[in-house]
């Protein structure tokens, strides 16, 4: 088990930062989660501290450790990789045991080692089959013993469940974190998948183009986005930008077209007359009760039934909004419609 | 969709093909192994016997060329391997320079065997240009014997250097099947270079291994030209013997036998393969 430090990290390929000054601390037995689009360079980040890249700058701690000029084999990180990556001329006890014949441990010791990672992934009297005789799921259950079984300091995870049909992602996920809380191995996980993210992670990182946009644990990053990518990727926001008209106390007065918003400032420092951005989720717009905040009209565009809601498309004076509405509403398309926004939904971006 | 039976007409579309080696190579083979039985013989009188075996078996140049061919075969093919593998792996992962080297490495395709023979004389010949070099340099006070060796050095280069291209094409694509990811994560466990060598690359590569020196045995131990240019003047190749018993000595029945001999060779090393690819593989 490992703390991990990435100090002001940069890796380029041909002069493009694919990782550009990150920095990052993992605490000992943490979850973290590397989020962001294909290309935000979180994969590279990851490869970087498995040493398969060595970083343009920075350094790479484990613990006190600098690890920059440690080759791959030598870092005593165990990667699971989205092709699962087993060697397909081993069965599935020697791929297990690779790690363990690497690092020269007793046979005996590989043994009961071995055995134990098997039981623990459910995969025991498997232990004679090829890789090309198993499931997908159990591809990935073969992946994840054999890197437990090498006890590594850090757990790398490149989207391991992207090959997966949905049903068991959400299965093995489960499986993946219970593991790692059990075993107490500090983790790095990468995906694109915000709600893999969300159900997983200790902490979400959230990369954008070699960069991190946020850090904060899933409740934070997904009820508090601090920038408009974090609010548009993580879940569906609607990003606007008004004028700030009034303050009374905790609250301020945004003009929009469709008409004026009170809004919770939070800490927003923004006087009257300053232009801010905000964004708000579909969830908080939803249909006008009497006596709720923030009343507005607008157009319905489209009702998508989605079984436990409908998500709503709405024109409000020539802005486009998401809304949300229950699923018994009765709803078409050009019906115009009450809707209020929470005072407190509004979410302030730099 | 699925697809309808071939109906008698479509097997008139085998009849060029297969018609041919039926009747020209079947039937002499056919021929061959009668005659090296004194059946159907070309010179003499028809009629069964095993004298020509015997002969064969207690002539002792028959067997020394016999030896020297599996000689040959053994040590060209795993010349071609050891050269060929490394560049392979280089190849595979690509750096700078690589399409220059593959297409410099497929040179030799071009090039038959006889011609290739002549111009590695040039080189290794007694007073070739890597004697001449290494006198003028004084590495050597005398100039070594390369070329029509007894050991048969000469024709062991020859053969690497024609068919490094062939090799190399097999090996290729059998490494380029192995997925980076496969390598990566057997760096990641605690494989070291030589580890990843060992127990990653070469069993993934083993059948493009085998297929690579199964072809490279057959065309060395059966070859012709290479053997007559740069092979020593004794013993002979098996090709070369087999040559002088039927037109030299007009001993047809006898080199038939050889002929028997070459083909059974091929067919018993080909089998050999065919195990060791089915235990290499897991039998799929």
């Amino acid at each position: 088990m490992s703390r991990l430090i990435l100090k002001d990290l940069v890796k380029k390929f041909d002069d493009v930062a694919a990782v550009n000054h990150v920095s990052l601390e993992v605490d000992e037995g943490e979850f973290v989660t590397l989020l962001g689009p294909s290309g935000c360079g979180k994969t590279t980040t990851l490869r970087t501290i498995a040493g398969f890249y060595q970083p343009d700058q920075g350094e790479i701690y484990f613990n006190d450790r600098l690890v920059n000029n440690i080759p791959p084999a030598k870092r005593n990180t165990a990667m699971c990789f989205q092709s699962y990556a087993l060697f397909p001329h081993m069965n599935v006890w020697d791929n297990i045991a690779f790690g363990l014949k690497m690092r020269k441990i007793p046979q005996d010791e590989q043994k009961t080692r071995v055995a134990q990672a098997l039981e623990m992934m459910s995969l025991s009297g498997m232990d004679k089959r090829m890789p090309g005789q198993l499931s997908g799921g159990q591809q990935q259950r073969v992946a994840l013993a054999r890197a437990i079984v090498t006890q590594p300091d850090i757990l790398l995870f490149d989207e391991p469940l992207s090959n997966l049909d949905a049903k068991l992602r959400v299965q093995v996920r489960v499986e993946i974190k219970e593991m790692q809380k059990r075993l107490g191995i500090t983790s790095i996980y990468v995906t694109h998948d915000q709600d893999e993210a969300l159900a997983i992670s200790d902490r979400i990182v959230v990369m954008n183009q070699g960069q991190i946009e946020q850090v904060g644990d899933p409740q934070q990053i997904y009820l508090h986005p601090t920038t408009s990518f974090v609010a548009g990727f993580i879940g569906l926001a609607n990003i606007l930008s008004a004028r700030v008209v009034a303050r009374e106390g905790a609250r301020v007065q945004l003009e929009l077209p469709f008409g004026r918003l009170w809004a919770f400032a939070g800490d927003l420092r923004a006087a009257v007359g300053d232009t801010v951005k905000f964004s708000f989720r579909p969830e908080n717009v939803v249909r006008y009760r009497e006596g709720a905040a923030n009343r507005i009209e607008a157009t319905i565009l489209h009702a998508i039934f989605m079984g436990d809601a409908i998500d709503l498309f709405l024109d409000a004076k020539g802005t486009r909004l998401r809304a949300r509405a229950e699923s018994a509403a009765r709803l078409k398309p050009g019906d115009v419609d009450a809707f209020s926004i929470d005072e407190t939904a509004f979410q302030f971006l730099e | 969709m699925e697809k309808k039976p071939n109906s008698s007409i479509d097997y008139l579309l085998l009849v060029p093909g297969v018609g041919f080696i039926v009747l020209f190579i079947g039937s002499s083979i056919f021929i061959t192994i009668t005659q090296s039985f004194g059946i159907l013989s070309v010179t003499g009188k028809s009629q069964f016997t095993a004298a020509n075996w015997i002969a064969i078996f207690h002539d002792k140049e028959s067997l020394d060329s016999i030896l020297f061919s599996l000689k040959m075969g053994l040590m060209s093919s795993i010349g071609t391997l050891l050269f060929a593998f490394p560049v392979a792996l280089f190849l595979r992962k690509g750096g700078a320079g690589k399409r220059f080297l593959a297409s410099l490495i497929k040179i030799p395709l071009f090039i038959p065997a006889l011609v290739a023979a002549f111009l590695i004389i040039n080189l290794i010949s007694y007073h070739g240009i890597v004697n001449e070099g290494l006198l003028a340099l004084g590495i050597i006070k005398k100039p070594l014997r390369m070329l029509n060796d007894k050991f048969g050095w000469g024709v062991v280069a020859i053969q690497i250097w024609k068919n490094m291209p062939f090799v190399l094409l097999i090996l290729s694509s059998s490494l380029a099947s192995i997925r980076d990811d496969t390598i990566d994560a057997a760096r990641n466990l605690g494989a070291g270079t030589f580890s990843v060598l060992f127990k990653i690359f070469v069993p993934l590569a083993m059948p493009g291994i085998l297929v690579s020196m199964i072809l490279m045995f057959i065309k060395a131990f059966g070859d012709f030209a290479i053997m007559s240019v740069a092979g020593p003047t004794y013993p002979p190749s098996i090709a070369l013997k087999m040559r002088n018993t039927a037109t030299l000595f007009q001993e047809w029945d006898k080199a038939a036998v050889l002929g028997v001999i070459i083909i059974l060779t091929t067919i018993l090393i080909t089998w050999i393969y065919s195990r060791l690819a089915e235990f290499v593989t897991g039998g799929k």
